[in-house]
């Protein structure tokens, strides 16, 4: 079977009759490399490159409201630089015209770029349903464990809003430059009161937020000295593993230098961040 | 919306030919391209996204037909390595890839021509890094990429 609707309500429907029997379909850039290397993959389809208004990305209340159709390519443009940079890293072009950030969202791999983002600047995730209707969750509600999320079987990932105003900082350590699945990935966002997020890809079972060193920054602010203390904490609160990637030793160091590089760019931008028009 | 069938009436057209064909649902393009309608131009390796040597171009934007499902392509333009000669008269890019060497083995040309149209298509004048980011996902295990970029700087100047 596949279900190629044009309406959000169409797909809404599908998804709530058939649940877990059928696969939602973004670019396919995670299903079908599945598809490919077993033949036990999924059968049946729902497409969803076709819905209207699914892949639009639009400003609302100095915020961005992207569909979960939304791919690298129109990410790669916004202006939230972790957000932006993170997705220009994904694959080649061919990729980022594909894969979509509902795509990232529901694979929510530990190395997800677009997760590590959007956790950073503190997203709201919309779910739908046929008849229950949305519900929005905040971001770190929604990875629950490996792979595992808040996303229900009968429902389906529609829009992720996150703001346009944070200051952010990103950068990904990976094998073949960064245009490939990360070894760690960071990115801290700020947010024009001064709240942080520091948020990890690769160091745990899921993307996660050091939140003993975000606690540290927002009482003690961007001073070497706390920006230190940030960065030791970061590196025990991380659980990275040894895999055929890295070593979880040289991944719980890169924690450390990440969170210090990063939380210095933010302190270095900060005059001409507050500075700016919005 | 298709019903619950198990075949899908595919719609579409390739190299401006329009095409009709029963597919399975999860039928790749570059298996349809080259098992179905014989187009061996389009070349598959590692089938997970890494090379690019299957990229093709539609409705103006590359994609990799390894990970493409066939009813993606429903009422879709297609361009593949076929399309771009007229008769004889070889494509910009194709001339340029010749006069530089660009090819030794060959089998990631077609992919690299189809990421340089649809990036030349878009952006016929890209910066370092737009150029950069358009070909980071194809991969060239013979040449060194030397060639292949001097290659795509000479189409560049002939870009209509
Ligand atoms: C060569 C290559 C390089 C890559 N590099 C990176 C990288 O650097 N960083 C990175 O994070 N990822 C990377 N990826 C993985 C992949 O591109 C991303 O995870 C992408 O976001 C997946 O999006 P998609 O639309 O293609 O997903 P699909 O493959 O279509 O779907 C992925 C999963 O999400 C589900 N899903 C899709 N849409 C919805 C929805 N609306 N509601 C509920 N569930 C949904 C699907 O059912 C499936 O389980 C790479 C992949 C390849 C092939
Ligand atoms: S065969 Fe498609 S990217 Fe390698
Ligand atoms: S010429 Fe052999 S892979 Fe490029």
């Amino acid at each position: 079977m596949f279900l190629q609707p044009r309406q959000v309500a169409e797909a809404l429907e599908a998804r709530a009759k058939y649940g877990a029997e059928i696969t939602p379909l973004g670019g396919g850039t995670d299903i079908v490399v599945v598809l490919n290397r077993q033949s036990t993959g999924p059968r049946h389809f729902l497409d969803l490159s076709r819905l209207e208004n699914y892949a639009a990305i639009r400003r609302e209340n100095g915020c961005y409201v992207a569909g979960g159709g939304a791919t690298f390519a129109q990410l790669g443009r916004l202006e939230v630089k972790a957000l932006s940079q993170a997705a220009m890293t994904v694959g080649g072009a061919a990729i980022r015209n594909a894969g979509t950030i509902a795509g990232n969202l529901g694979t929510a791999s530990p190395a997800g770029d677009g997760c590590v983002a959007l956790l950073a600047i503190d997203a709201d995730i919309e779910l739908s349903h046929a008849t229950r209707g949305r519900r929005v969750i905040p971001i770190h509600e929604y990875f629950t464990g490996f792979r595992r999320t808040a996303l229900v079987a009968d429902e389906l990932i529609t829009a992720v809003r996150f703001p346009a105003d944070w200051r952010t900082a990103w950068y990904k350590i990976g094998k073949r430059g960064s245009i490939n699945i990360s070894i760690v990935c960071c990115a801290i966002g700020m947010s024009p009161r001064g709240n942080v997020r520091i948020a990890f890809g690769c160091v745990a079972p899921t993307v996660m937020r050091a939140r003993q060193a975000e606690a540290i920054i927002a009482k003690d602010g961007l001073a070497d000295a706390s920006i230190e203390a940030a960065a030791q904490s970061a590196m025990k609160e991380v659980a990275p593993i040894d895999d055929h990637r890295s070593s979880a030793s040289y991944r719980r160091a890169m924690c450390g230098v990440l969170t210090r590089r990063l939380l210095r760019e933010l302190r270095q931008d900060a005059p001409r961040a507050a500075g700016r028009a919005e | 919306m298709a019903t619950d069938s198990t075949t899908w009436q595919l719609r579409c057209t390739v190299n401006g030919r329009p095409i009709e064909a029963e597919v399975e649902p999860d039928e790749t393009l570059l298996f349809f391209l080259r098992d179905k309608l014989g187009l061996t131009g389009t070349k598959g390796s590692c089938l997970e996204g890494e090379c690019g040597s299957c990229t093709v171009i539609v409705d103006g934007r590359a994609l990799n037909s390894c990970l493409v499902l066939c009813p993606q392509m429903q009422g879709r333009r297609i361009e593949t390595i076929e399309g771009l000669a007229n008769g004889d008269k070889l494509h910009v890019l194709q001339d340029k890839f010749l006069a530089s060497g660009a090819a030794q083995c060959g089998y990631c040309t077609p992919g690299l021509i189809m990421a340089a149209k649809a990036l030349l298509d878009q952006n016929p004048n890209p910066t370092e890094q737009e150029f950069f980011e358009g070909m980071e996902g194809n991969i060239c295990r013979c040449t060194g990429y030397a060639a292949i970029c001097e290659a795509i700087r000479s189409a560049v100047q002939q870009w209509k």
